[in-house]
C-alpha cells in the first residue's frame, strides 16, 4: 500500500478523484444557494437539485412528486454517446500536450472535421457505393480534415515560430467562419420553412434521385452501426462510436509510450534543442503532433455527426463547438494520460447528463445549469494542484521516515544533486 | 567571555535533510573576520546547501547560526541582509535592460515623496568602487557589459548594503582567466578592508591562491578545516574526493594517424553581429589526436562546433568527415558518418531534463535495430543497455535509470552524457568543455577517458577555455581568435604565457594564417 501511495500514477488517480469531489460539493453548493434564494425551487427542489447534480445519472424520473433512482439505462446509453467527442477531443489536447504544445484549436479542428464528415456522408448518392464504404470515406474525410486543420498552426509553429496558442485561435474563427460559409453555399440544409436559419440534414438522410431531381430521403444515409449496444441501453443513442474511442485512446498510448515515433514527439516537446541535437527533425515531428492533434479531434466531430441522431445547427457565424474547449478540461483532469482520458471523457459526459436532468426534472433554469456544470469542470482541473499538494505531504513524511537511518552512499550523491 | 569574539559567523553542527538525503550532516563552518574561506567539495556535497541555510533560503532542521557570537535566526534573505550577509550567486541575478546604476540600487533605494534620489547613490557607488578597484561604467546597461563586469556590479550590490560577509558561489566558473586574476586581486583587496569572504569552490588553483584557511565537506559531511598556508593541492583533494586523486593527466605521447575530421575554409555567420563568427577556417583533427581548440569564450568556438555537428548552417566552406563531405549533411546523417558531440551546454542540448536517465541515454541510438523493433522501443534492452552505461561510468542517481534527469546533480548529467556519447564508439568525438562546472574526481574520470579513446585510434576534437585542461590534455592547440585560427602550438613546447597571448589576439601564427587564407 505504501509504495502504491509513492506511485506517481497513484497520486495522480487520487489528485483527480479528489478534485472531482470538490467540484461536484462546490456545484451541490451553488444548488443549494440557487434553490433557497429562488421561491420557485425551495429547499425541497434545492434537495432534488443537489442529488440530481451529484448522481443525476442515476436518476430514472418522478413518481409522485419525489425523485426516484435506479439504473437509468437511457441515461447511461446517452452518456456514452455524449462521451464520444469529450474523449477524442481530449485525447487531441492531451497528445500535443505531451509533446509540449498547446492545442487549443480543437474546436476549429472538430469543425474542419464537421463539415468533411457531412459532405462527404451527404454528397454521395445513396445506392453509389455499400453503405460502409460511404461511412468510412467520411470519418476518413473527417479525420483528414481535422488533421489538415491541426497542421496548420503545426507549420507556423516549426517553421516561423508563431506560438502555436495564437495560431490555433485564429484558426478557430476561420473554421468557424468558413465552415458556415460552406454550408450556405451548400445544398445540405435542411431549411424549415419560411426562415434562413436551419439544420444540415443528419446522415441518415442519403441523396436519391426521384424523377431526375435530386433530394434526401431519410433512412437511406449512413449511420454508425449500433452492436447491439442500443438493446442493451434502450432508448439512448449509444452506438459503435464508443468503442472506436476507446481504440483510438489506447492506439494513442501505445503511440506515446511504445514507440520511437512517441518517444520523437515527446523528446522535441520536452526540449526542441536537445532533440534536433539528436538528430530528430524537431519541425517535421511539431507538424506532426499537431496534425495528429487535428485527426483526432477531426475524428470527434467524424463521429459525433455521423451518428445518425444528431443535427447541425447551422446558423451565420456559427460559434465554436464546446467539445473542443472540454477536451481541455478532460485532458488537464486526465494529466494527459490517453487512457485516463476515456474516464475523465466519460465523468464529463455524465456531468452534462446531471445538467440536463436538472433542467428536465426541476426548476432550475437551463442557464444555471451551465453555470453548475461550468463550476464542477472548473474545480476539477485542480488536479495538479491537488496532485502537488498530495506530494508535499507525503515529502514530509517520508524525510521522517529516513532521519534515523543513514543514507547509502549512492544515495547521497543524488539527494545532494537535488538539493543544490 | 565577553572579549570580542573570534568569529563573526558560526554555524555549527548544521544539519539539512531533504526527501531521501542528508544534505547537510553536522557541518560546522566558522568565519573569522576578514578571512577569505574557501569552502571546498565536490558537486553535490552540500556547499550550495549551507551557503542556502546561511542566507536563509532553507530552514535546518539542527543546529545554530551565531553571529559575532550571537545566536541569531535567519529564516529568509531579507534576514541575512539585515545581518550584512550577501553573496554573489553563481548565475548572476540582474536585470539586462536596467543601467548599473539601477542594479546595484534596486531593492535598496533611497526615495523622497516616492522619487528615487540617485545622485546621492551614484556618489556612494562611485566611491565604493575607486576603494575597491571595481572599474564599471554606472550607466550601461547589463545585456552591454562582459561577464567580469557584470560580476563586478554584483559585488558593488553587496557593498551598496555594507555587507560584512560576503558569499561567492563559485564566482570564477564564468570568467576568463584574464578576469579570474582580476577578481582575485579584489578579494584580497576586500578583505583587507575588513571584510569576511566566504568562498565556494572547487577549483583548487585558485583556493590555494586566494584564501586564508579551507573547508572541506564530503557527500554532505564536514571533513575538515585547514590553513591554505599548511596544505597542498592534493592533500585537498584527497580530503575532497576522499582517495588520492590525479591531477595531472597521464598519457603517452600521442599517435596521430588519418586525418578524421578535415575542415576547408569554412565560414560562419553570426547570430549576434553583422560579422562572421567563424572567418575561413581550415584544420584537420587526426585520429589518436586530441586536438584543442583553445581561446576565450565567445571567440566562435561556439558557432564552429554548430557548423561542424550541423546545428547551424555554415556559408561557405567544406567538411570531410572519414573521407566523406558532410558540408550538406544533416544532423542525423552526421552523426551516422561517425561523429559524436558532448555539447557546451548540457540542458539545452545535452539532456532532455525531463526524460529518465535511460531514456536520455538512448537519445542519440533509439531508433538502431538494438533498441527497437518494427517501431517498437525495447524496453528491455533500453534498461540493460543503461545500467550498463550507468555502472561503466559511475553516473550516480537516486533510482538507478529511471530518476528523472533532471533530478540529478550537473557532474552526474555530465557523466551520463559522456558516457552515451563515447559508448556510441565512432571515430570523430567532439568534447565541448566536458569538464565545466565538475569537481576534479570527475574532471580525472573524463580526461582519463577521453585519453583512452584516443590511444583506441579515435580522433578528439576538444574545445575548451580552460587555460589547465588545455594544456595538460591536449597533443595539438589551435588558438581561436576573433573567429579565425591565430596560432598552432604543441603544449609541450609552449607556456602558458604564450597561449594567454594567443588568447588575447597579441600574438598570431603568420604562416598559420597565410595557409588558413590560402
Amino acid at each position: 500500500m505504501k509504495d502504491l501511495l509513492k506511485k506517481n500514477g497513484t497520486r495522480s488517480v487520487l489528485a483527480t478523484i479528489i478534485s472531482i469531489l470538490i467540484g461536484l460539493f462546490a456545484g451541490a453548493i451553488l444548488v443549494l444557494i440557487v434553490g433557497l434564494v429562488s421561491p420557485r425551487i425551495g429547499i425541497k427542489g434545492a434537495w432534488d437539485g443537489i442529488r440530481l447534480i451529484v448522481a443525476g445519472i442515476l436518476c430514472t424520473g418522478r413518481e409522485a412528486g419525489s425523485l426516484t433512482f435506479g439504473f437509468n439505462l437511457q441515461v447511461i446509453g446517452d452518456t456514452l454517446f455524449t462521451a464520444v467527442p469529450l474523449i477524442l477531443c481530449g485525447l487531441s489536447v492531451a497528445l500535443a500536450y505531451k509533446t509540449g504544445l498547446f492545442n487549443i484549436g480543437a474546436s476549429g479542428q472538430f469543425l474542419a472535421g464537421t463539415c468533411a464528415t457531412l459532405f462527404v456522408a451527404l454528397s454521395i448518392p445513396a445506392g453509389a457505393l455499400p453503405k460502409f464504404l460511404i461511412w468510412i470515406l467520411a470519418f476518413l474525410a473527417g479525420v483528414l480534415a481535422g488533421a489538415a486543420w491541426g497542421a496548420i498552426p503545426g507549420l507556423l509553429k516549426a517553421f516561423l515560430n508563431i506560438n502555436e496558442v495564437l495560431a490555433c485561435i485564429m484558426t478557430n474563427w476561420i473554421a468557424a467562419n468558413l465552415v458556415t460559409w460552406m454550408f450556405d453555399i451548400s445544398n445540405l440544409k435542411n431549411l424549415v420553412e419560411g426562415t434562413k436559419t436551419g439544420y444540415i440534414y443528419k446522415t441518415t438522410y442519403g441523396l436519391v434521385n426521384v424523377n431526375g431531381q435530386w433530394m434526401y430521403q431519410d433512412g437511406l444515409g449512413v449511420a454508425t452501426p449500433k452492436l447491439g449496444l442500443d438493446k442493451l441501453l434502450p432508448g439512448s443513442q449509444v452506438n459503435a462510436g464508443i468503442l472506436i474511442a476507446i481504440v483510438i485512446a489506447v492506439i494513442v498510448y501505445v503511440i506515446l509510450t511504445k514507440t520511437t515515433f512517441g518517444y520523437e514527439l515527446k523528446a522535441c516537446g520536452a526540449n526542441r534543442h536537445a532533440a534536433r541535437y539528436a538528430g530528430i527533425r524537431d519541425k517535421n515531428s511539431i507538424v506532426y503532433s499537431m496534425a495528429i492533434a487535428g485527426a483526432l479531434a477531426g475524428s470527434a466531430a467524424a463521429l459525433y455527426y455521423l451518428s445518425g441522431n444528431t443535427e447541425l445547427s447551422w446558423e451565420v457565424y456559427q460559434k465554436l463547438p464546446a467539445e473542443g474547449f472540454n477536451g481541455i478540461a478532460v485532458a488537464m483532469l486526465a494529466s494527459c494520460n490517453p487512457i485516463a482520458c476515456i474516464f475523465t471523457g466519460l465523468f464529463m459526459a455524465a456531468v452534462k447528463q446531471h445538467g440536463s436532468q436538472l433542467s428536465f426534472l426541476t426548476s432550475y433554469n437551463e442557464y444555471i445549469t451551465d453555470v453548475i456544470i461550468a463550476v464542477i469542470v472548473y474545480l476539477s482541473a485542480f488536479s495538479l494542484l491537488i496532485k502537488t499538494w498530495i506530494g508535499g505531504r507525503k515529502k514530509t513524511k517520508k524525510t521522517k521516515d529516513i532521519n534515523p537511518v543513514q543514507p547509502k552512499d549512492d544515495n547521497a550523491a543524488t539527494g545532494k544533486g537535488a538539493a543544490e | 567571555m565577553e572579549q570580542a569574539p573570534e568569529y563573526v559567523i558560526e554555524m555549527l553542527h548544521i544539519t539539512k535533510v531533504f526527501p531521501g538525503i542528508k544534505a547537510n550532516d553536522d557541518i560546522t563552518l566558522q568565519l573569522r573576520k576578514g578571512e577569505i574561506h574557501a569552502l571546498l567539495g565536490e558537486n553535490g556535497a552540500g556547499k550550495s546547501t549551507l551557503m542556502s541555510v546561511l542566507f536563509g533560503l532553507y530552514q535546518p532542521e539542527e543546529g545554530v547560526i551565531k553571529k559575532d557570537g550571537k545566536e541569531v535566526k535567519i529564516n529568509n534573505p531579507n534576514d541575512a541582509t539585515a545581518l550584512h550577509i550577501g553573496m554573489v550567486h553563481q548565475h548572476f541575478k540582474l536585470i539586462d535592460v536596467f543601467s548599473v546604476l539601477d542594479n546595484i540600487i534596486l531593492g535598496a533605494e533611497d526615495t523622497k515623496l516616492g522619487f528615487l534620489q540617485k545622485k546621492a547613490a551614484r556618489k556612494k557607488v562611485k566611491e565604493l568602487s575607486e576603494r575597491y578597484g571595481l572599474h564599471v561604467d554606472l550607466d550601461a546597461k547589463i545585456e552591454d557589459i562582459t561577464v567580469g563586469m557584470q560580476q563586478r556590479v554584483e559585488i558593488l550590490k553587496m557593498l551598496y548594503r555594507d555587507n560584512e560577509i560576503l558569499i561567492f558561489d563559485e564566482p570564477t566558473a564564468v570568467l576568463t582567466p584574464q578576469e579570474i586574476e582580476e577578481l582575485m586581486q579584489i578579494m584580497r583587496g576586500l578583505s583587507k578592508e575588513g571584510k569576511s569572504i566566504l568562498f565556494i569552490s572547487h577549483k583548487l588553483n585558485e583556493i590555494m591562491e586566494v584564501s586564508d584557511r579551507v573547508s572541506v565537506l564530503r557527500k554532505g559531511k564536514y571533513i575538515g578545516t585547514v590553513n591554505t598556508a599548511d596544505t597542498t593541492k592534493e592533500e585537498l583533494s584527497s580530503m575532497m574526493v576522499g582517495r588520492p586523486v590525479q591531477l595531472v593527466v597521464e598519457k603517452d605521447e600521442a599517435k596521430p594517424a588519418e586525418p578524421t575530421l578535415e575542415v576547408k575554409n569554412l565560414t560562419v555567420p553570426s547570430k549576434l553581429h553583422k560579422n562572421n563568427a567563424v572567418k575561413n577556417v581550415s584544420f584537420t583533427a587526426h585520429a589518436g589526436e586530441i586536438t584543442c581548440i583553445a581561446g576565450i569564450d565567445g571567440n566562435g568556438q561556439t558557432e564552429l562546433v554548430y557548423a561542424l555537428t550541423g546545428l547551424e548552417k555554415a556559408s561557405s566552406g567544406k567538411i570531410t568527415l572519414c573521407g566523406k563531405d558532410i558540408t550538406k549533411a544533416s544532423i542525423r546523417q552526421r552523426s551516422l558518418a561517425g561523429m559524436s558531440h558532448i555539447p557546451e551546454d548540457r540542458h539545452k542540448h545535452g539532456l532532455v531534463l525531463d526524460f529518465t536517465l535511460e531514456q536520455n541515454m538512448v537519445l542519440q541510438r533509439y531508433y538502431e535495430p538494438a533498441f527497437q523493433k518494427a517501431g517498437f522501443i525495447r524496453f528491455g534492452e533500453v534498461r540493460k543497455y543503461a545500467d550498463k552505461l550507468i555502472e561503466q561510468f559511475d553516473v550516480r542517481s537516486g533510482q538507478g535509470a529511471v530518476t528523472t534527469a533532471r533530478s540529478m546533480s550537473g557532474g552526474n548529467q555530465q557523466k551520463a552524457i559522456v558516457a552515451r556519447e563515447i559508448d556510441r564508439n565512432l571515430p570523430l568525438i567532439i568534447a565541448v568543455q566536458p569538464t565545466r562546472g565538475l569537481d576534479v574526481g570527475a574532471i580525472e574520470f573524463i580526461h582519463k577517458r577521453l585519453v583512452e579513446e584516443r590511444d583506441a585510434g579515435k580522433a578528439v576534437l576538444l574545445v575548451s577555455l580552460e587555460l589547465e585542461e588545455v594544456m595538460s590534455l591536449s597533443d595539438r592547440i589551435l588558438v581561436m581568435y576573433e573567429g579565425e585560427i591565430v596560432g598552432e602550438l604543441d603544449p609541450k613546447k609552449t607556456t602558458v604565457q604564450e597561449l594567454g597571448l594567443y588568447m588575447a589576439g597579441a600574438k598570431r601564427d603568420n604562416a598559420e594564417a597565410e595557409e588558413a587564407q590560402a
